[in-house]
């Protein structure tokens, strides 16, 4: 790849601005709305991306995921609802900055991190594309299950403030994800008779329910989101909040280097995602932080690990896609089926006969996220204002919306029923400090974790012991072990001065 | 410390149900859902033990308050769940436009919203951005009432 076909191609990608822009608005709309997924909208405008060259349909497809990944945390920070399951760890502190008047700094913090934590990730996958397509290889079942171990880590470290409420959550999660039919013998379990569970637990009606509905009917309790200063906070914004807002990311841009870097590699591994991509960021963010008591209630660190690592996983998630033919995701898959409609044979081959459309999709990636910023950063003083309406209004918008919402992934009333009663679910956990977001990770990660696990089981006839047999697998559970030592090691230091005190 | 009681009563009940449905099933099937649920078992026991000790010391008792309070809000939040549910019910005859407006101007209502102004602009807004995201741009297959089949007649 020579820089002139470099530059060619970022021109050419430039030249196609009115594709990508419509694209990035239609992006964020549906990234706002829970239940909007990228890829039902690429599938009900597959008539569109096929009746037009394959360079232009790539450029609106990788332009409007992208957007969608950014959008998701503008409600996650506004009201406490996540777009997407990738925005879900953003609530943890975004919310809380949104409380404290710091709306729109929280929305630029998102912005920034998911740009250039996007953008830092796509240049590097440019870069490194024949290197990093290998990668997806050295993880079989036995490291994925171990990958899934570590977010079920999170469960423990994220509900740190009562650790045992928190395992309750997270397992009674676990346990609601297997909901379904097994991948073996394709038999129904726990499914109350429902044919509509037969496929699981559908994540959007979960998301909504736990998030949405929930929060709604929490936010009753007061006249608004905002206390009487954030309030005056948001009444006065002005353009110095998205400057500082701006600095703020400036500060911490190690941190958006290295998160991004955390949602590469995780999107590089087929089926992984961005909702554990940004989990584990925000877990691993924690961790080494100097400050980790401090989050969750509202650190700027807390709203950029995730929101960078989410947009991290939108080029890791095309590598496995177009190097290897397997798609890293759902979305990924939609956009599969287009390239091969157009012809393109996916593969390795794929880089020496269409270089032009394989290192197409990353350039027109990095131009995708140019362009955001552009767009959606002056945008970030009005949306803040959000919190200004009262929860009279707020609440009973938001449940009738997301249940609304809940229909539009598999297009089921029962899905809206479901959403129903995970928001009952949720408003109990919610009250009672049972944590959500750990109830959700479970959810999320059950079917994945159930599907790694026998799938080594059954290579190894039933040994456990096949979970230690590979070398990056003991890698990883050293991580692991680290990620759970560290914490326990930090508080007991933190103890000793205390004690050296009261003595 | 009532109100603790409700999602590990939850949990334990499902896991039991979870249990029972896997009984008959091959190792496959259900080694992932047996292991997980009898962790969450034995962690609902340490929570059970955990709250027994706080009662026994007479730090708590078995009160509801914090699942209700503050009980102003009580009647709001039933409200809402009940108009919720009749939107759902109801909306294969109503259509999701005629539902989401009367749904909205009830819910409004009751959260103690009386301008007139407020109860007839904000569910007819919301009620037409739902009409034109769902319906006329997504097209997707949510129940159409009367409002739906009314407006495609004068479109079309």
């Amino acid at each position: 790849m020579s820089w002139e076909f470099l530059l060619d191609q970022f021109a050419t990608q430039f030249g196609l601005w009115w594709v990508i822009w419509p694209a990035i608005l239609l992006g964020i709309v549906v990234g706002i709305l829970p239940g909007f997924s990228p890829q039902n909208t690429l599938i009900m405008l597959l008539p569109l991306t096929l009746s037009v060259p394959v360079e232009r349909a790539m450029a609106f497809m990788i332009a409007l995921y992208c957007a969608n990944h950014l959008a998701g945390g503008i409600p996650a920070i506004l009201v406490r609802i996540p777009g997407s399951g990738g925005a879900a760890a953003t609530t943890l502190d975004g919310y809380p900055m949104t409380q404290k008047g710091q709306a729109q700094q929280a929305l630029v913090l998102c912005f920034t991190a998911s740009v250039f934590g996007g953008l830092i990730t796509t240049l590097v996958t440019l870069a490194l594309l024949p290197w990093l397509s290998q990668l997806g290889l050295y993880l079989r079942s036995v490291e994925m299950v171990i990958v899934m171990l570590f977010g079920l880590t999170l469960i423990a470290v994220i509900a740190a403030k009562d650790t045992l409420k928190g395992l309750i959550a997270g397992f009674f999660g676990l346990l609601i994800g297997v909901i379904g039919t097994d991948h073996i013998y394709n038999t129904p379990r726990a499914t109350f008779g429902f044919l509509e569970l037969y496929d699981g637990v559908p994540l959007v009606p979960a998301l909504i329910g736990l998030f949405a509905i929930s929060e709604a009917l929490v936010m009753l309790e007061e006249k608004m989101i905002v206390d009487e200063a954030g309030r005056e906070r948001a009444l006065q914004a002005r353009w110095s909040d998205t400057v500082e807002g701006l600095r703020m990311s400036l500060q911490k841009w190690w941190h958006i280097v290295w998160t991004a870097f955390v949602g590469l590699f995780i999107g590089i591994v087929p089926g992984a995602g961005a909702s554990i991509a940004s989990f584990v960021a925000y877990q691993q963010s924690r961790l080494w932080s100097k400050n980790p008591e401090a989050y969750g209630t509202g650190v700027p660190e807390g709203v950029i690990a995730p929101e960078s690592a989410n947009n991290g996983v939108t080029s890791g998630t095309l590598v496995p896609t177009l190097a290897l033919g397997v798609p890293g995701g759902s979305t990924a898959a939609v956009m599969m089926i287009v390239l091969q409609y157009h012809g393109m044979v996916m593969g390795p081959r794929l880089f020496a006969t269409d270089p032009g459309v394989a290192y197409g999709v990353f350039v027109s990636m990095a131009v995708a996220y140019i362009f955001m910023i552009f767009t959606i950063l002056p945008l970030a003083r009005y949306m803040s204002r959000v919190v200004l309406f009262e929860t009279s209004y707020l609440a009973p918008i938001i449940i009738l919306v997301t249940i609304v919402a809940a229909f539009g992934e598999r297009q089921y009333l029962f899905d809206m029923a479901l959403a129903l009663v995970f928001g009952v679910i949720g408003y109990i956990a919610h009250k009672t400090s049972y944590h959500v977001t750990a109830m959700l990770i479970g959810i999320l990660l059950g079917p994945l974790f159930e599907q790694y696990l026998v799938r080594a089981l059954r290579l190894s006839e039933g040994n456990l012991l096949i979970l230690f047999s590979s070398p990056l697998g003991n890698v990883l559970w050293g991580l692991l072990a680290l990620s759970l030592v560290l914490p326990l090691w930090r508080g007991h230091r933190q103890k000793k001065p205390l004690v050296r005190e009261e003595g | 410390m009532g109100a603790d009681l409700v999602i590990p009563a939850l949990a334990a009940a499902f896991g039991a149900y979870f249990f029972f449905s896997i009984a008959d099933l091959a190792w496959e099937a259900k080694a992932n859902g047996m292991v997980i649920g009898a962790i969450l078992l034995i962690l609902v026991l340490v929570q059970l033990v955990r709250i027994g000790m706080r009662l026994r010391a007479g730090d708590a008792d078995l009160g509801f308050e914090r699942l209700i309070s503050p009980r102003d809000a009580l009647p709001k939040r039933i409200g809402l769940v009940l108009i919720t549910i009749a939107f759902i019910a109801t909306m294969h005859w109503l259509g999701v436009t005629l539902g989401m407006l009367l749904a909205l101007f009830a819910s409004l209502w009751i959260l103690g919203v009386r301008s007139r102004k407020a109860l007839v602009l904000v569910p007819l807004a919301v009620a037409a951005c739902v009409y034109l995201l769902f319906v006329a741009a997504l097209q997707s297959d949510i129940p159409h009432g009367p409002v739906e089949w009314l407006l495609e007649k004068l479109l079309s």
